[in-house]
């Protein structure tokens, strides 16, 4: 015996919603394709705070990109994105402290060239380090 | 549906699902082109800020799109408080891609037809792929309650294409 409500269900997803327009994937486009330095990193929540974040940052954009060999292609540019930062809510540890989980992720791109094929070999790596920066409480 | 989380072409991602994101809103919205405001508004806040979050990328959307659509009618609120302007187009553009089967047809225009809190639950469940227990977070009801209002929202579906179908 099948079950009605299953029927209906299945029958619901038979429909095709409509698409977003062209305009709506243009003006996503758009947006994910301002530069890094105009995205809206907002980090105002404490003196202290922001210098721990920017150090952090510091710490990511100004260590050496790792460049992966490629002994058939001579490598012409390594480049590092500037880094986003994302600020979440504090947490509690288990040893009853709190902390600030901070996200940084930025891109490492390497690019090889070959000029006798004039091929290239592009390296695109995405990075993503999570962080916990202690919280003093009074 | 391919994971946002390891995803790295939003034009591949959001082809895929950008029926359903739209649909979301739409249902969350007063007019065709309020729904693309926040699909647009929502899908950029989530490729850029959330996606590498953990949990379920489909909850992450659907709580983004919530959170846009409700903002957009805050503001329409007051701008139509000061001028007075209504502008729902509910009933006029429709929702799905056209059918010719008509209890498809039935069942598409019979879905706009449900009271609002049992509508929403059942876009959520087919269109957003979200649990009973994660439809009750993003509503703020409880997961019976979600299942009580889908249970509802079948019952008012089957009743109104029987009727229709034998119109």
């Amino acid at each position: 015996m099948t079950d009605p409500d299953h029927d209906l269900e299945q029958a619901l997803r038979a429909l095709r919603p409509r698409p977003p327009g062209p305009a709506v994937a243009a003006r996503i486009d758009a947006e994910l394709a301002v530069p890094a330095a105009r995205r809206g990193v907002v980090i105002a929540w404490s003196a202290g705070f922001a210098a721990a974040a920017a150090a952090l940052a510091a710490f990511v954009f100004l260590a050496e990109p790792v460049e992966p060999a490629a002994p058939a292609y001579q490598l012409v540019r390594a480049d590092r994105s500037r880094p986003e930062v994302q600020l979440f809510r504090p947490v509690e540890l288990a040893d009853g402290s709190y902390a600030r989980p901070v996200r940084v992720r930025w891109e490492d791109t390497t690019r090889w060239e070959d000029a006798r094929t004039q091929t290239h070999l592009i390296d695109y790596r995405p990075n993503d380090r999570l962080t916990l920066l202690p919280l003093e409480t009074h | 549906m391919h994971d946002a989380h390891s995803a790295q072409d939003w034009r591949a991602w959001f082809a895929e699902n950008g029926a359903r994101l739209r649909l979301i809103a739409r249902q969350w919205t007063r007019s065709e082109a309020d729904a693309d405001d926040v699909v647009q508004e929502a899908f950029v806040r989530f490729w850029k800020h959330q996606r590498h979050l953990p949990g379920n990328p489909n909850a992450l959307v659907v709580t983004s799109i919530r959170r846009s659509a409700l903002d957009l009618l805050r503001r329409s609120d007051r701008r139509a408080s000061r001028e007075k302007i209504v502008g729902d187009d509910m009933d006029t553009v429709g929702w799905f891609e056209p059918e010719a089967d008509p209890r498809l047809a039935a069942l598409a225009e019979s879905l706009k037809l449900l009271p609002a809190e049992q509508r929403e639950v059942v876009v959520l469940k087919v269109w957003g792929d979200l649990t009973f227990d994660e439809i009750g977070e993003q509503l703020s009801i409880s997961p019976n309650t979600a299942a009580s209002r889908w249970r509802y929202a079948m019952e008012a579906l089957r009743r109104n294409i029987t009727a229709r179908t034998h119109d």
